[in-house]
């Protein structure tokens, strides 16, 4: 577990140079320093050898030369990693199928300058956090949702600012923030068990974002994980 | 059941009366000059029975060939019949051998007639042969009863010419005017079809023209004040020109034929704003329903208001199903109100900095309850 005096570790699977060297940058630009790239390279398996294996988050880039790895990330997550995807296929079904199968959260190219440490951050304890773009995809898929969450993910997709979505729904920013938050909570029950869905749920419930009793699937997770 | 072309059967309809028309001929000649010939010389037959079974094998065989003809029947007894027509000659020689040429024999004429019925869906060299085969029963009947007088054999050419005129003419002069009707049915159906076809060009330009006189009035107004010194630095004169840009672009993009007619609009008026220097994403979560051209236009024009608008991001997304379609566009752009069309809604809110523009369209064409307001 991550603690307050130290930032958090990174490392970054990607095969552009110049993007390792942007993402890189971005984080050194965190005015709070929360987060230290401590691994890079194109290669999983190199780069989890190396410092890198140690990482508390791994941004990983589904796009690798001319594979898509998209079939390492369940192996990644049942390991108990936590992965960011980070990546140009921004489509719901891509999102849906990386999140399913375990990974923390997702990147779109095209929003990563803006939502980069702030994700890393929120994925290194366990807590969601949800990009637009995933935002889209959890509007096409996830169950039960109810019509604020609904307003609020789909506001939240437009990319209106967070306060922008507050001031157009009437609440706090806080709370717009909890809705998107439970929806992406709500869709982790699904599908498969992982470590870091399990581990999501767990700080969500500790959070008092969600009831246990929302989630009764979540028991029988972690029951079987035990 | 497979529509026919109109050509065949008009072509069809032409056919059949010349057929009707060749029995009518073969029944009357039968009734009215073969029977009244038969009845008149009923004394000058040696073997009256021969010229009585002649007169009745002529209307089986005619009768069997024109029920054939007529209803569609077998082509393969065409020779069967023509052997039978040739009987009815060999019987009329038979019941008076001392009038080969004279109008009691009055087969030679007329068996033709029934000829032309049995081998009317034939090459006419069919009908050609049977008439040569009909000469050699006649020139074969004078050779062997010893008939060749000059006059004699003059009557026998007169009447072979004149039968057989009537008939190879008729029969050939049919199926010319067969071939003509085909073919001018088929220039006239060929007609209608280009008719239609500028028919439907002039519908869809004659709207495109409309489309064009609504967006020139708008750019023609613009483009007078220019002329009339308005500042083309001024933001709300760059702002009316890219939004003109976006909609004539828009307009372009309307007659493409392609599938997803909303997202390639949008794409056209993101195009355009990126022209500008504008870093636009698009996002789609969900499928577009097929919309008419109306709607779409109305679901795109405030977004390509707000995206014209933008000074250097926008985003524009879609969320679809088939019961809502909701397009928005957020953009760092001044405030704007555009007016909302029919048929949709048209949300708004402006922070200061960013504009945001929600238009939506709801299936059951219940108008949505305003969520809000915005500034308007």
């Amino acid at each position: 577990m991550v603690g307050a005096e130290r930032p958090v570790t990174v490392a970054i699977v990607e095969d552009h140079p110049v993007v390792v060297d942007g993402v890189t940058t971005w984080i050194g630009a965190d005015p709070e320093r929360r987060a230290v790239v401590v691994g890079s390279g194109d290669d999983v398996d190199v780069v989890l050898a190396g410092p890198g294996g140690e990482a508390d988050v791994l941004l990983l880039d589904l796009q690798l030369g001319d594979t898509v790895v998209v079939d390492r990330v369940a192996q990644l997550c049942t390991e108990g990693r936590r992965v960011v995807v980070y990546s140009a296929l921004d489509d719901p079904e891509t999102i849906l199928t990386v999140l399913e199968a375990g990974a923390s959260a997702f990147l779109s190219k095209h929003e990563a300058g803006s939502h980069c440490v702030d994700t890393i951050v929120a994925v290194a304890t366990d807590r969601p956090y949800v990009t637009p773009s995933v935002a889209g995809a959890l509007l096409a898929e996830a169950p039960h949702l109810s019509v604020q969450e609904r307003t609020a993910l789909l506001l939240w997709f437009q990319s209106m600012s967070k306060a922008s979505v507050a001031r157009r729904m009437g609440l706090s920013e806080a709370t717009v923030r909890q809705y998107i938050d439970r929806a992406r909570v709500k869709y982790a029950k699904l599908g498969r068990p992982a470590p870091t869905k399990t581990a999501l749920l767990a700080r969500a419930i500790e959070d008092g974002l969600i009831r246990a009793d929302e989630i009764r699937e979540y028991r029988s997770h972690a029951a079987g994980d035990q | 059941m497979v529509k026919a072309d109109p050509s065949v059967l008009v072509a069809e309809r032409y056919a059949r009366g010349a057929t009707v028309a060749a029995v009518v001929i073969a029944g009357f000649w039968h009734l009215g000059y073969d029977l009244v010939a038969t009845v008149t010389n009923w004394g000058v037959y040696s073997r009256a029975w021969a010229a009585a079974a002649g007169w009745v094998l002529y209307l089986g065989v005619g009768g069997v060939a024109s029920v054939l003809l007529l209803r569609g029947g077998s082509r393969a007894y065409a020779w069967v019949l023509g052997l039978g027509a040739l009987g009815v000659d060999v019987l009329l020689l038979v019941a008076a051998p001392g009038a080969v040429v004279l109008p009691a024999n009055w087969a030679w004429g007329s068996v033709g007639w029934v000829a032309v019925i049995a081998f009317w869906r034939h090459r006419a060299a069919h009908l050609v042969a049977f008439v040569v085969a009909d000469t050699a029963i006649l020139v074969a009947g004078m050779v062997v009863l010893d008939v060749g007088s000059s006059e004699q054999v003059s009557r026998a050419i007169m009447v072979l010419l004149g039968a057989f005129t009537l008939q190879l003419g008729y029969s050939l002069g049919a199926h010319g005017l067969h071939a003509a009707a085909q073919w001018a049915a088929r220039s006239s159906a060929a007609r209608t079809a280009a008719t239609a076809n500028r028919a439907a060009a002039e519908a869809v330009a004659a709207d495109r023209a409309v489309r064009y006189q609504e967006l020139h009035r708008v750019t023609a107004t613009l483009l007078a004040e220019l002329a009339a010194g308005a500042d083309p630095s001024d933001p709300a004169i760059r702002r009316r020109a890219a939004v003109g840009a976006a909609r004539l672009r828009r307009l372009m993009a309307e007659t493409d034929d392609v599938p997803d007619s909303l997202l390639h609009e949008l794409r056209a008026g993101a195009d355009v704003a990126e022209r500008r220097g504008v870093q636009v994403s698009l996002s789609v979560v969900g499928t577009v329903p097929e919309l008419p051209v109306d709607l779409r236009r109305a679901l795109t024009e405030a977004p390509i208001v707000g995206l014209s608008a933008a000074r250097s991001l926008a985003r524009v997304t879609v969320v679809a199903s088939t019961q809502e379609v909701t397009v928005a566009v957020v953009a760092d752009a001044p405030d704007l109100h555009p007016t909302t069309p029919t048929g949709v809604t048209l949300d708004h809110d402006h922070d200061g900095t960013e504009l945001w523009l929600q238009t939506k369209w709801t299936n059951n064409n219940q108008p949505a309850p305003a969520t809000g307001g915005g500034h308007g």
